[in-house]
């Protein structure tokens, strides 16, 4: 159905259905703009516009003599560039097969006592620390232990620090020598 | 705009080209002016549009001949264009409408304090229209074209024709509610 949307018959029931003052007065708006007339000259300048571009657009031409063989000069160009890629590949391929057929493995020894997959110490001897210098260690000196017989004192109570301190050690009776004995 | 056949020579070939490439910007130009003028609201900005939108067609002259409606062709590709701009632009300060719509809409027959009040009812509008969905916008801008068909529309904006169908009618009750809402508020 090609028809226009303005038309009420055309386009069928939208326009109908929805056509109050307030909406068309805002296509009439839109339409208006659309109806605009083009400003004075804007082909001109599009024509200048797309000459300029043409003009700086080929940057690299063929010479005008080569032009008549263009697609022969392209092909031409195009398998000269493969030949030389081509054959650059193949020269540095066969180069290094040859190389690697005319010389022996070298093969680099493993030093003696080590294992397979394990690492060495490279010769590396432990020297040890002189500059801290040598500790004389001294024998610790005992007290003699006391005779079994002899009891301790008593132990004084701690010095007050607080009221709670002090009546804790006014509670608990500090241990008295028996006299009884 | 068929390229002949008959032109096989490279030169004569292009010189085709040229001529239906100057027979389009000739024909479609103001059209796409329009179209262009309609998104962006400023002339400068719908000029470069048109310009963009050749210079583009200047890079696929070659397939000229395969298009074959022209006209919907070189409208999508400004409308491209165009959308895009409009949606680089959303980061610099919008201009001002009233006064650019004041300098381009038709003034014959107006006083000066009725183009101004016309200007000013028209860029009301055009701010309420801003505030649609950008689906529903578009279908009701281009719609407002009175030489694009649905079925035109629908191609250029790569929708079915019932899509345009909904959208214009969502578009329109959308536009009614948001200036009848703006009147009530006055």
């Amino acid at each position: 159905m090609n028809s226009n949307l303005h038309n009420p018959k055309a386009s069928g029931s939208v326009s109908v259905a929805v056509s109050g003052s307030i909406s068309s007065s805002a296509e009439e708006t839109l339409r208006l703009i659309a109806c605009l007339p083009a400003p004075a000259g804007l082909e001109d300048r599009v024509h200048a516009a797309l000459r300029s571009t043409r003009r700086s657009g080929r940057v690299l031409a063929w010479p005008k003599p080569l032009n008549q063989l263009n697609d022969w000069m392209r092909t031409a160009a195009a398998a000269a560039i493969v030949f030389v890629v081509a054959g650059g590949g193949w020269g540095v391929y066969t180069h290094v097969q040859k190389g690697q057929q005319g010389q022996p493995i070298k093969v680099i020894a493993m030093p003696h006592g080590l294992q397979p997959g394990g690492f060495s110490g490279a010769g590396a001897m432990r020297t040890p620390q002189t500059l801290p210098g040598p500790t004389v260690i001294l024998p610790i000196e005992r007290e003699p232990a006391p005779p079994k017989g002899e009891k301790k004192p008593a132990a004084r109570p701690a010095p007050a620090k607080a009221g709670r301190a002090q009546t804790a050690s006014a509670a608990i009776p500090t241990a008295q020598p028996d006299s009884s004995q | 705009m068929e390229i002949p056949k008959s032109a096989v020579n490279d030169e004569s070939r292009r010189r085709a080209e040229d001529a239906a490439l100057a027979a389009l910007v000739d024909r479609y130009a103001g059209a796409l002016y329009r179209v262009a003028f309609s998104v962006l609201r400023n002339a400068a900005d719908a000029e470069d549009a048109v310009q963009e939108a050749f210079l583009r067609v200047l890079r696929h002259r070659h397939s000229l001949g395969e298009i074959r409606d022209h006209r919907v062709w070189l409208i999508r590709i400004v409308w491209n264009i165009v959308l895009d701009r409009k949606r680089r632009a959303k980061t610099r300060p919008e201009t001002d409408d009233v006064d650019e719509l004041a300098r381009v809409l038709p003034s014959a027959g107006l006083s000066a304090l009725q183009l101004s009040a016309a200007a000013e009812h028209h860029s009301h509008v055009l701010a309420c229209v801003d505030r649609l969905p950008p689906k529903e916008r578009q279908v009701l801008v281009l719609s407002a074209f009175d030489e694009l068909t649905s079925v035109e529309i629908s191609s250029i904006l790569g929708i079915t024709e019932s899509s345009v169908r909904s959208r214009l009618f969502r578009a329109r009750n959308l536009m009614a509610g948001l200036l009848d809402h703006e009147r009530s508020l006055r």
